[in-house]
């Protein structure tokens, strides 16, 4: 049975043009143009991975709230945000309502679908037991890259996908710099400078929030980053 | 020329006060001339009534004799005489003047009064004339006879005064006495010097005498025409009539030449001898006042008598000597008399015959000075006046030129800072500056709302154009999954390329909204620049292989609070900057300075100076300045973002051409 999308976007033209690419996938797609088809026709049946502007014909964070009641519906539902808005209080917003990436719409088709697979990829390996060869552990951490999960002293670190992926880029070889377009690169996301910045001022943070000696992710100035074991 | 300046000279106009008053104290003195000239008139017309029919006043009576006091015949006589005196004078009548002062008797004139038309002539032919000038002063008679011979001769010196063989040249003197009995003295002498006069006295039988008269005394002198004799004649001695006849011999012994104004014959009295009462003088006197000269004359025009103080001071102030220099100079109308005269008949007692003038002679002196007192007030007041006005206006022209500098300064600091003020001083102001003043702060309100619409226009447009070319982009996309043609996937291949470049400039133009976001949401971290420097210096050669860099850091460290991505990031636009501007090859350096404040950052390349206009304009939003043919997207946001990370840390950005103008230095002063 094919697996259903949902993408929730007012602009016609791009939710036709998003569905076409997941449909030539193989994915079954839904488009709904506001929060209200959306929630009437998720009343019915949850889709299995749900794409979301933020703003919707006449709500401008229609998105965030439909994210929400997204969410209370299911917990493992991945959410994508897709939207024209790159702030970084957006995306802030975004991750902390549970959505599972937040990306901005200059990505490439390819690149959205290969987000969606990961994704789809990870729901996938979270039903299956762990398996240990997929496994990359850096002292304290320790990737799951079939699931996409990264663990820190065997705590679970909620990370995005976009962080995953730059977390992985820089631990798979650590002391390694990588500078932010390989990084972006990794991630599949087509960023400027100052929101990889963010990102990882971000990972640290979520890092540090369960060991306030978090130091592993350095900054070269200049250059990029690396992973420090 | 300054607005302070300007009102100044406005103030200075007020001098016009000065001037104008000058003009009035014209018009006030001849006001005030005018009305001394009236009283002046009452007064002399008031002093003339009080003398009407006084003759006894105006002319001398004759001195009644003791013996006589009781005979009604002298007072008569003396009234007849006094009748006529105020009569218009004979030719043989003697007028003496009023004199001011006694002559010396000593034979010469120049004591005397210089009036030639005071002279009367007796001329017999034109070898035989002489002339008197008389005149009295403190009841004596002064006479100055000037004689005119062509032989003076004196007499024999030692001879006896009744030998006619000796007489030389001799002058008769006859009055009347009191009684009107004839008197006769003769004056002679036997060389210059005092003489004295002798009467010729008939003895009981018959011999002759010539006893000197003690009382009349004089002196001869040889002129250059002949003689002059000067001589005194107490006026007791003296009724109404008094003569002088010449005896001119040209020889000792000879006939005599007689001419004069007294009979030849029996040597009586031809004319009359007018002169003022002893009385009037003290009687004027009374009516004098300092700057007042009053004066009495007989209708001949001979004056009487007379009391003078125009020179006597009066008792008002006077000015400074400048001032009243400044006046006589300025104030005063040239060639104008200086003095006042009213003249008034004194008539008899029935009114119908004058008797005499009065004529009162003021000085300008009075009302000049009035004048000129009230000219010193007038200038004070209005000297005062313009120092107020000039002061003030200079006090208000320089408060006026205050607010202007500051509404200058302000307008000025307005548009050159790019986040506009938009306090703007004087708005409160109710006057016209006050209009001006809000309708500035309206329009910088508005030109803020502009740019702060123009700075976040990028950003906006970025925003809105997303969309759409999400949709070009993610179609091209889908299109690239569909079977087209070798020759429709060359266009799909030029349209994803301009897709891409239309996508890059959509990142640049949301690049500064960005970094706001950024610096509002960074945190600070105490850091040492140096070897962020040095790593980023380190990156950027392996990042531009075409330009050589140079790093010049301080040894020790130099810790500062701050944002180190974002100080990075200002790096990477200092170094972007200098690469663009900058010919292939050539050394960038990177230099860091330790103020004691401060860590100063300095980038410099080698490339085209700056043009001049440029200079502060540089680190505004949305300005470049870059040679044309430069086909990447640039929205003059590179600086921007570099001022905006230095103000973030308390700092300022600055760029200045090298002093031999060989490039651009670029300095970044964060506050430590």
């Amino acid at each position: 049975m094919k697996r259903l999308i949902a993408i929730v976007e007012d602009e016609a033209a791009l939710r036709d043009n998003y569905a076409a690419a997941f449909t030539r996938d193989g994915f079954a797609v839904r488009g709904y143009a506001n929060r209200a088809q959306a929630l009437a026709a998720f009343g019915t049946r949850l889709p299995d991975l749900a794409i979301i502007d933020i703003s919707l014909e006449d709500e401008p964070e229609g998105g965030f709230e439909l994210c929400r009641q997204l969410r209370a519906m299911s917990a493992e539902l991945p959410i994508i945000f897709l939207t024209a808005r790159d702030s970084e209080l957006d995306a802030v917003s975004g991750l902390r309502l549970g959505a599972d990436d937040f990306l901005t719409k200059d990505l490439s088709l390819a690149h959205l679908s290969a987000r969606v697979h990961a994704l789809f990829r990870r729901v996938d390996a979270l039903r299956q037991p762990e398996s240990a060869e997929e496994l990359l552990r850096r002292g304290p951490l320790t990737l799951d890259a079939e699931r996409m999960q990264a663990q820190w002293d065997g705590q679970v670190v909620l990370l995005s996908l976009t962080e995953f992926w730059i977390v992985h880029a820089l631990a798979r070889h650590p002391g390694h710099v990588r500078n932010r377009q390989q990084l972006m690169d990794a991630a599949s996301v087509v960023l400027d400078d100052n929101t990889i910045t963010s990102h990882v001022k971000r990972i640290r943070r979520k890092f540090q929030a369960l060991d306030p000696r978090f130091d592993a992710l350095q900054t070269v100035y200049g250059m990029g980053y690396r992973w420090v074991e | 020329m300054s607005l302070r300046l300007k009102l100044l000279l406005l103030g200075l106009a007020t001098l016009v006060l000065p001037w104008g008053g000058c003009r009035y104290a014209r018009e006030m003195e001849s006001a005030l001339r005018e009305g001394e000239a009236n009283s002046l008139q009452a007064v002399s017309q008031t002093i003339a009534a009080s003398l009407q029919g006084r003759t006894d006043l105006l002319y001398r009576a004759p001195p009644p004799p003791a013996e006589a006091a009781d005979e009604p015949q002298p007072d008569s006589g003396a009234q007849q005489a006094t009748a006529q005196a105020f009569d218009k004078p004979g030719p043989d009548d003697l007028e003496p003047l009023a004199l001011t002062a006694a002559p010396l008797l000593d034979g010469y004139g120049d004591d005397w009064p210089h009036q030639p038309d005071a002279w009367t002539g007796f001329k017999k032919d034109e070898h035989h004339h002489f002339a008197v000038l008389s005149g009295v002063y403190e009841r004596m008679l002064y006479v100055l006879l000037e004689v005119n011979d062509e032989h003076p001769l004196y007499d024999a010196p030692g001879t006896n005064t009744l030998d006619a063989a000796t007489f030389g040249d001799r002058v008769w003197l006859g009055f009347d006495d009191a009684q009107g009995e004839q008197h006769q003295v003769f004056i002679s002498a036997t060389g210059p010097g005092s003489v004295s006069a002798r009467r010729i006295e008939s003895g009981e039988y018959g011999q002759r005498s010539a006893p000197v008269e003690p009382r009349i005394r004089g002196a001869w002198q040889p002129s250059r025409d002949g003689y002059r004799i000067e001589l005194r004649v107490p006026l007791s001695m003296i009724g109404h009539s008094f003569g002088i006849l010449v005896d001119d011999r040209d020889a000792r012994g000879a006939a005599p030449v007689s001419y004069g104004t007294l009979r030849s014959d029996d040597l009586h009295t031809l004319g009359r001898l007018i002169v003022a009462s002893p009385e009037l003088s003290p009687y004027l006197t009374q009516f004098l006042q300092p700057g007042l000269k009053l004066a009495v004359s007989s209708p001949a025009g001979r004056v009487l008598a007379r009391a003078d103080a125009l020179a006597r001071p009066l008792t008002l102030g006077r000015e400074t000597p400048v001032l009243a220099s400044l006046y006589r100079r300025f104030v005063d109308r040239p060639g104008e008399r200086q003095v006042l005269e009213s003249t008034a008949p004194i008539y008899d007692r029935d009114h119908a015959a004058v008797i005499g003038s009065l004529e009162v002679t003021q000085t300008a002196d009075r009302w000049i000075r009035l004048r000129d007192h009230a000219l010193t007030r007038m200038l004070t007041f209005t000297l005062a006046t313009s120092l107020v006005a000039v002061v003030a206006m200079f006090a208000f022209a320089a408060w006026l030129a205050l607010r202007l500098a500051r509404l200058r300064s302000a307008s000025e600091s307005a548009l050159t800072r790019s986040g506009l003020v938009t306090s703007f001083p004087e708005t409160e102001a109710r006057d016209e500056l006050g209009d001006v003043a809000r309708s500035f702060s309206t329009l910088l309100a508005r030109l803020n709302e502009y740019t702060s619409y123009l700075r976040t226009l990028a950003g906006k447009l970025a925003h809105e154009i997303r969309t759409p070319l999400t949709i070009v982009r993610s179609s091209l996309d889908n299109l690239d999954s569909e079977p087209v043609g070798e020759e429709a996937r060359a266009y799909l291949t030029r349209a994803r390329q301009g897709s891409e470049r239309l996508n890059a400039i959509l990142l640049a133009m949301g690049a500064a909204t960005r970094v706001e976001e950024a610096i509002g949401g960074a945190e600070r971290v105490t850091f040492d620049l140096v070897p962020l420097l040095g790593s980023a210096v380190a990156a950027y050669r392996g990042a531009f292989p075409g330009r050589e860099f140079l790093a010049e850091l301080p040894p020790g460290p130099v810790s500062l609070n701050g944002a180190p991505d974002l100080i990075v990031q200002l790096l990477d636009k200092l170094i972007d900057n200098a690469v663009d501007f900058s010919p292939a090859g050539a050394r960038i350096t990177v230099r860091l300075h330790l103020e004691p404040q401060a860590a100063l950052i300095e980038v410099e390349n080698p490339g085209p100076p700056l043009p001049l206009h440029v200079e502060g304009r540089l680190f505004e939003s949305l300005w470049q300045s870059r040679p044309d043919g430069d086909s990447r997207p640039h929205f003059g946001l590179g600086l921007y973002i570099v001022r905006l990370i230095a103000e973030f840390h308390g700092g300022e950005a600055a760029a200045r051409n090298l002093e031999d103008g060989s490039g651009v230095r670029v300095s970044v002063r964060l506050a430590r």
